[in-house]
């Protein structure tokens, strides 16, 4: 290699001598001004070696070819050159990053850019520049046969359960998978769990609760072979049901009640597309339709023939809620970033795959193209997030619930509220007016006067008698002379003023500001009218009230509207300087808005969703990811691999979302229903069929029972999408009602326990274990729905107002807990709750020293321990009645005859240990926390 | 203390089970050390607390990082880059293109200092008269003037200068860098932040992400609240409020005595055993801790040191005071944040004063005591905001943001001291010599504590994450 490039460095040598295609000069200016700038500034990094930016500036040809951001060189206006731009700093790309290049070499660059940056020896025309070439493969061609053959995206395929050694064990094909994959290895599957067990794990498992001792004795009591089907089929039914399994969807849905990121502003209407979510898993709405809503329901028919599709718009709260910087100033890169949000959370809650990841360049590991990004993001660039996205802080979109006519309704009302407002500005203004032109021509006055009293020649009382002037404005002059010029430059003239040029000085400033105060007072009487048009003639809300710049003149600034300014009018002194007609009309205009107020319609019900954006956006590939660096058009369309090349296009009209929804929840969808699947059988089992239930691709793992996944899919999908059904085929299982004890051979030849000898004990997570703990000691709030969370908008930046509501104050189900994202409740970040920005189909399980802090010294576990105590202490009398039910309500099963000893002596030493009025409850409280905070509670067989 | 408790034998002489290869491997992950692996292959890496010190990649120049956070963004060209043309130019309209603002309205004209400068120390480095205490200690420090980020609003800022990325959720900064070399207290959370802001970002600003929550940031209270109220619980959940220690050990046998029990019934669950010891270095954790935030034992001189003795300096000399004795106790990354104070889009000169009042007594209180205690040396402190300010005015009395070139100083842990290094263009709005992007600056923190950037790192969903993600050099000029 190391002889070919000198090879063909010296055929470029050659040729500029052999070949002159330029003047001798400017190859003279090249090889003693540019060449050398190149190799000292630029060929450390763009060199044939490392390449980086795919640019190589040692050799003429690299540099006529470009690197990924496109040529360097502009040929139809060279001086808007890439070159140029990079290496003037003024852009955010900055070349060389180590500095900028000196005057003279940026002006060398310019001089020899301008002139056709002409190569000596190279035939630019002949170039083309490399942009986009490296960096995209081309079409479906490119894919590799394994890649094409590649499980997740082959069809899925009804298997037959496959037969069995131990025909006695299994109670449905799936146990027929299950025990197949284990005869293959010699193992056998673990005994059924005892029954407390397993109504222990089926109850926190649908329901998130622990099993009451109502429902403890009624299966124990039940000794027919239906018991557990009925156990199963009264949890599917209970409310409790929806609200645990809807919480799993929010996972993947990431949810949260605000924006995170910046700003941290309050999604208002979050919570509707919550209890949707647990809604839909109560009713059991089919899965093809659940998907079908989150990515489409604005745009799909009302079910019960309403004007407005309710249900639908909040269900598009999917695309609607991820986190947002809505105060990036760069709008374009934050509409970009919103867009590739709703592209990930859409490829990996439904596809399982990770197509984010070719936002800059094709995916490294699956055969994801950026062109299948771009055109994937085609769908959301022309769906609108945002009411206005253009705003100094962007201005999130809401979504009325309610037909147009009755929203209209609501506007006119605002449109008359805002009318009356304008109608006390106008009082405002005239009266503010009328002062300035009362107070204008006094202001050389003032001035001369103020400085009078800061000279302490005299007092501002006696002043401002002497001269006839308003005290407390006098001394608000005083005041305003104090700044120094140098923070104020307008008062350079004024500081600099001798005593005898003071009174024409003085008379130059109120001069300049009564011309100032006839133009703004132009300028508002302008928007009044204006203001006064559109809302009467073309019923549309007021533009915002023009405001003063600063820079435009600081002193009329400073004095007429700065708060404290001498001649500015703030609401309080309304009272004393208004005149007595202004302050009626006030009073009267007042009371009319707030009876206007009083009589108008409620808010409609509103949802945070999206809709079809009004004008269409033809996307462009981004090279580089870079929003600058335009590339080939890509139409809306889905991944090419799973169309098989044949291109499935959804059409020019509208966002397209509701065609990628049927795409999506299409039963040919190789993806969908497995999905779908895996998550619901890693819910049951702790470990999914698939342990990476967000990735599908090549980095994900691969299935360990990949036919039993296809047979979850395909009857998934031939039931009717019903995630209920599908519940209940598991649930019924062997499988699933195996003991969580390991043989020592499974321990030996499947320690990860991939072929599943036996369940999977788990922890509780965060939700069950705040609800369960609730739940015990009886003082779980049922109550469905709704929101708690407070307040508008953000809070200020130090406000304790930014922390999510304390859950440990709260009684309420955890799922009710509004999230903030930038700072979620503590207890939930101590028990891996995740971080609710990206989708998480799979949390992480710790044990840290943090979590036990919380049991040992919490409030709330002191609060649920005391309420038990209590109850226990009051229901029951006799130790072993207490000890009895303690266990029942703790631990959901009657204590061990060794259990009781050592409670008992427990109590019994606790109460001579610590001796007092309340040893005795004392004693039961320390023995209930300690339950509570045991591995018994925490862990579920 | 008699913690002789009724139950032992209960767990006491207990048979190991054999343990499953995943789950000790789980086991390794939750961060407990166990007596009984003995299930583990000789060949697999042995199990760890995941806090337990770990060996840099080369000898470190710093052990520790203290990160003073000045919140809002400090203009630099009224603090560390003085600049001559603005002076001259005062008035005169911005002589380029302006670049991405956060303010919509057009640029204010060239805006010159109102402070004054002076050359201090050995060095001669100037530093205004904002500074009177810190500008003392300038001998010491290394001012790098050419820090350049990408966020022109307060949120993305905070999130790449703590995080590397200006968009996305990943780990912290500490994060990384309690992952990369553990704690050398096992008592204490390796990663404090002291009075965090809880806007722009928020938690975002000090979680470990996708790193294990080991990692996390343990925050002592929030920037909205006084120390006086945080002194007495400065851990969520670390004191349990009428319960005396002795009560709470004899409670905490019991329920250790309920999970020996569980665990005994049980084949060998590292899961279990790793809650088991988690409560026992919970309860280390309750009975150290509290001492490391007792201020009572410290000196009147050396409250006074840190300014705790008057009431505009009293809380960040509280925050710098407590971040000393948390160094001093083997806490790996320490941050205390000043804010949200440094905002001035307008009334500089008056808020600019009041900010820098709050902290300059506490800072250079900082940078000496830790000089006496010979901690100097291996602590690396570092001076930022989250973007500087722009030479130009906003309003009459205001700068807006400019993440293109500011000015941030270290002290300590390596750096050269008395040395200025980078520079921007001559109004100070762009950075033009020796530019450090935030991934530079990252970089080069991680090289100082002894670690290769791009060697730190850690595989989420697929893929190698390190904290400079494809970008960073560090800047060797600056080590000593």
């Amino acid at each position: 290699m190391g002889l070919m490039r000198a090879c063909s460095f010296l055929a470029v040598v050659l040729a500029s001598f052999t070949l002159p295609l330029i003047a001798q000069d400017q190859a003279e200016f090249f090889e003693k001004k540019i060449r050398p700038l190149l190799a000292a500034s630029c060929a450390g990094c763009h060199n044939p070696k490392t390449k980086t930016a795919g640019l190589d500036l040692s050799t003429g040809e690299g540099f006529m070819a470009g690197g990924a951001g496109g040529a360097l060189i502009n040929t139809s206006n060279l001086t808007d050159s890439r070159l140029l731009r990079v290496t003037s700093y003024d852009e955010t790309l900055k070349m060389p990053p180590q500095g900028k290049l000196s005057a003279e070499q940026l002006q060398d660059l310019a001089t020899w850019v301008n002139a056709g940056a002409a190569w000596p020896g190279v035939d630019a025309t002949k170039m083309a520049p490399a942009a986009g070439k490296m960096i995209t493969r081309k079409h479906g061609s490119a894919f590799s046969d394994a890649e094409k053959k590649f499980w997740a995206f082959q069809p899925v395929q009804a298997a037959k359960a496959p037969s069995v050694q131990s025909t006695a064990w299994p109670k449905s094909p799936i146990d027929n998978f299950i025990l197949a994959g284990l005869e293959a290895k010699g193992l056998k599957p673990s005994a059924p769990a005892g029954k407390l067990a397993l109504l222990r794990r089926v109850t926190f498992d649908l329901t998130g609760l622990p099993p009451t001792e109502a429902e403890i004795s009624a299966f124990l009591a039940d000794s027919s072979s239906a018991a557990f089907a009925k156990v199963v089929d009264r949890l599917l039914e209970s409310p409790r049901y929806g609200e645990r399994w809807g919480r799993h969807w929010l996972d993947v849905s990431r949810y949260a009640d605000s924006t995170g990121n910046d700003e941290d502003h309050r999604y208002p209407y979050a919570w509707r597309y919550r209890d949707y979510v647990i809604d839909s898993y109560n009713k059991d709405v089919p899965y093809n339709q659940f998907v079908r809503e989150q990515l489409a329901g604005d745009l799909l028919p009302s079910p019960d023939g309403a004007q407005i599709n309710k249900r639908g718009r909040i269900a598009t709260g999917f695309l609607a809620l991820g986190a947002k910087a809505i105060a990036q100033q760069d709008k374009k890169k934050m509409l970009y970033d919103v867009y590739d949000e709703q592209v990930d959370v859409t490829s990996k809650a439904f596809l399982g795959l990770t197509m984010s990841c070719s936002r800059c360049h094709d995916h490294k590991f699956d055969p994801i193209l950026q062109r299948d990004y771009y055109s994937m993001i085609g769908f959301f660039a022309n769906t609108k997030s945002f009411k206005d996205a253009e705003t100094h802080v962007s201005k999130l979109l809401y979504l009325p619930l309610v037909p147009p006519a009755e929203y209209k309704k609501y506007q006119d009302h605002l449109d008359k509220v805002s009318a009356k407002k304008l109608e006390m500005e106008d009082v405002v203004e005239g009266e503010k007016e009328r002062l300035a032109k009362e107070l204008t021509p006094r202001l050389a006055d003032y001035m001369l006067a103020a400085k009078t009293v800061a000279t302490g020649a005299a007092k501002s009382a006696g002043v401002a008698k002497e001269k006839n002037l308003d005290e407390p404005i006098l001394n608000k002059w005083v005041e305003y002379q104090k700044f120094d010029w140098r923070q104020k430059p307008h008062l350079e003239a004024w500081s600099k003023a001798t005593p005898e040029t003071i009174a024409a000085v003085a008379r130059t400033y109120q001069e300049n500001y009564a011309a100032q105060l006839v133009k703004w007072d132009a300028t508002i009487a302008r928007w009044r009218e204006n203001a006064r048009k559109m809302l009467k003639e073309m019923d549309m809300p007021p533009p915002p009230r023009p405001e003063f710049k600063a820079e435009e003149d600081g002193f009329f600034f400073d004095i007429y509207f700065e708060r404290g300014g001498p001649f500015a009018i703030s609401e309080r002194d309304q009272d004393k300087r208004f005149s007595a007609d202004a302050k009626a009309a006030m009073a009267r205009l007042k009371l009319e808005q707030e009876e206007l107020k009083k009589n108008g319609p409620p808010e409609p019900d509103m949802a945070c969703g999206v809709e079809d954006a009004s004008s269409a956006v033809k996307q462009q590939l981004f090279i580089r990811g870079d929003y600058n660096s335009l590339g080939e058009e890509t139409p809306k369309a889905y991944p090419i691999i799973l169309t098989k090349g044949g291109d499935v296009m959804p059409g020019d009209k509208g966002s397209g979302r509701l065609a990628l929804a049927d795409w999506i929840a299409g039963e040919s969808n190789p993806l969908t229903a497995r999905v779908m699947a895996n998550r619901i059988w890693q819910r049951h089992f702790g470990e999914g069929i698939v342990r990476t239930p967000d990735n599908f691709g090549k980095m994900g793992e691969r299935p360990t029972h990949p036919e039993l996944l296809d047979y979850l899919a395909s009857s998934f999908v031939d039931n009717g999408w019903s995630v209920k059904k599908l519940h209940r085929q598991i649930l019924l299982t062997a499988a699933y009602q195996m003991s969580s004890a390991p043989s020592p051979e499974a321990l030996e030849k499947d320690s990860e326990n991939r072929l599943l000898s036996h369940f999977n004990r788990r922890r509780l997570d965060v939700e069950e274990i705040r609800d369960g703990l609730l739940a015990v000691d009886g003082s779980l709030d049922y109550e469905m729905g709704g929101t708690m969370q407070k307040g508008v908008g953000t809070d200020g930046e130090n406000s304790q107002d930014r922390l999510s509501v304390n859950p440990d104050k709260l009684k309420r189900r955890t799922v009710y807990v509004p999230l903030r994202r930038a700072n979620l409740p503590a207890l939930l970040n101590l028990f891996d709750f995740g971080d609710a920005t990206t989708t998480s189909g799979k949390r992480a399980v710790t044990n840290v020293a943090p979590q036990a802090l919380f049991m040992l010294n919490s409030e709330f576990l002191s609060e649920r321990s005391a309420n038990l105590a209590a109850r226990i202490l009051k229901d029951k009398t006799a130790p072993a009645e207490r000890l009895e039910l303690t266990y029942l309500r703790t631990l959901n099963r009657q204590p061990e005859a060794g259990e009781i000893d050592s409670a008992l002596t427990y109590l019994d030493a606790y109460r001579k240990k610590f001796p007092g009025d309340n040893a005795e409850t004392a004693a039961w409280q320390s023995l209930v926390r300690a339950l509570m905070a045991s591995n018994d509670f925490v862990y579920v067989d | 203390m008699d913690f002789s408790h009724p139950f032992k034998h209960l767990y006491q002489n207990q048979t190991q089970q054999p343990l499953s290869r995943r789950g000790a491997l789980r086991a390794a992950a939750l961060g407990f050390g166990h007596l009984g692996l003995s299930g583990l292959l000789a060949s697999e890496q042995q199990p760890s607390n995941p806090l337990a010190p770990k060996k840099p990649h080369f000898e470190p120049k710093a052990k520790r990082v203290i990160f003073l956070f000045m919140h809002g963004g400090p203009s630099s060209v009224d603090t560390f880059d003085p600049k001559e043309r603005l002076t001259r130019d005062h008035g005169k309209p911005l002589p380029m293109k302006r670049p991405l603002a956060f303010a919509d309205a057009p640029a204010g004209p060239l805006m010159k200092s109102p402070w004054e400068f002076k050359n201090m120390g050995q060095s001669g480095i100037p530093v205004s008269s904002l500074f009177p205490h810190t500008r003392e200690c300038v001998d010491d420090m290394c001012v790098v003037r050419s820090l350049v980020g990408e966020g022109v609003d307060h949120g993305a800022a905070l999130l790449q200068t703590f995080t590397g990325s200006s968009t996305f959720v990943r780990p912290a900064m500490g994060s990384w860098v309690v992952y990369g070399l553990g704690s050398e207290n096992r008592d204490l959370p390796g990663f404090v932040t002291i009075k965090p802001a809880l806007s722009h970002g928020g938690s975002k600003n000090w979680s470990s992400a996708f790193l294990p929550g080991a990692y996390q940031g343990t925050a002592i209270g929030n920037s909205g609240m006084k120390s006086k109220d945080i002194e007495g619980e400065p851990i969520e959940y670390l004191i349990r409020k009428g319960f005396t220690p002795e009560q709470q050990r004899f409670e905490l046998d019991m329920i250790q005595n309920i999970n020996r029990r569980h665990a005994a019934m049980r084949s060998a669950d590292p899961e279990l055993e790793a809650r088991i010891q988690a409560f026992e270095l919970a309860f280390r954790m309750q009975t150290q801790a509290p001492e490391a935030f007792d201020m009572s034992k410290e000196t009147e001189a050396t409250k006074k040191l840190y300014g705790m003795d008057a009431p505009e300096t009293s809380e960040f000399g509280w925050q710098c005071l407590l971040a000393r004795r948390l160094a001093e106790r083997g806490v790996r990354y320490i941050q205390c944040t000043h804010s949200y104070k440094w905002d001035q889009h307008g009334q500089l000169f008056e808020k600019h004063n009041e900010n820098a009042r709050e902290v300059d007594k506490p800072i250079a209180g900082l940078l000496r005591d830790l000089k006496s205690r010979g901690l100097l040396k291996d602590t690396l402190v570092i001076w930022a905001g989250e973007f500087g300010r722009t030479p130009v005015s906003q309003g009459n009395d205001g700068r807006d943001h400019n993440p293109y070139g500011y000015s941030i100083w270290m002290a300590g842990g390596g750096v050269k001291p008395g040395f200025i290094y980078g520079a921007t263009d001559d109004i100070g709005y762009h950075a033009v010599e020796d530019r450090m992007h935030i991934h530079d600056f990252h970089a080069t923190v991680l090289h100082l504590l002894g670690m290769t950037h791009d060697k730190l790192t850690y595989r989420y969903s697929g893929r190698d994450f390190r904290l400079t993600d494809v970008a960073g050099s560090v800047a060797h000029k600056i080590i000593a």
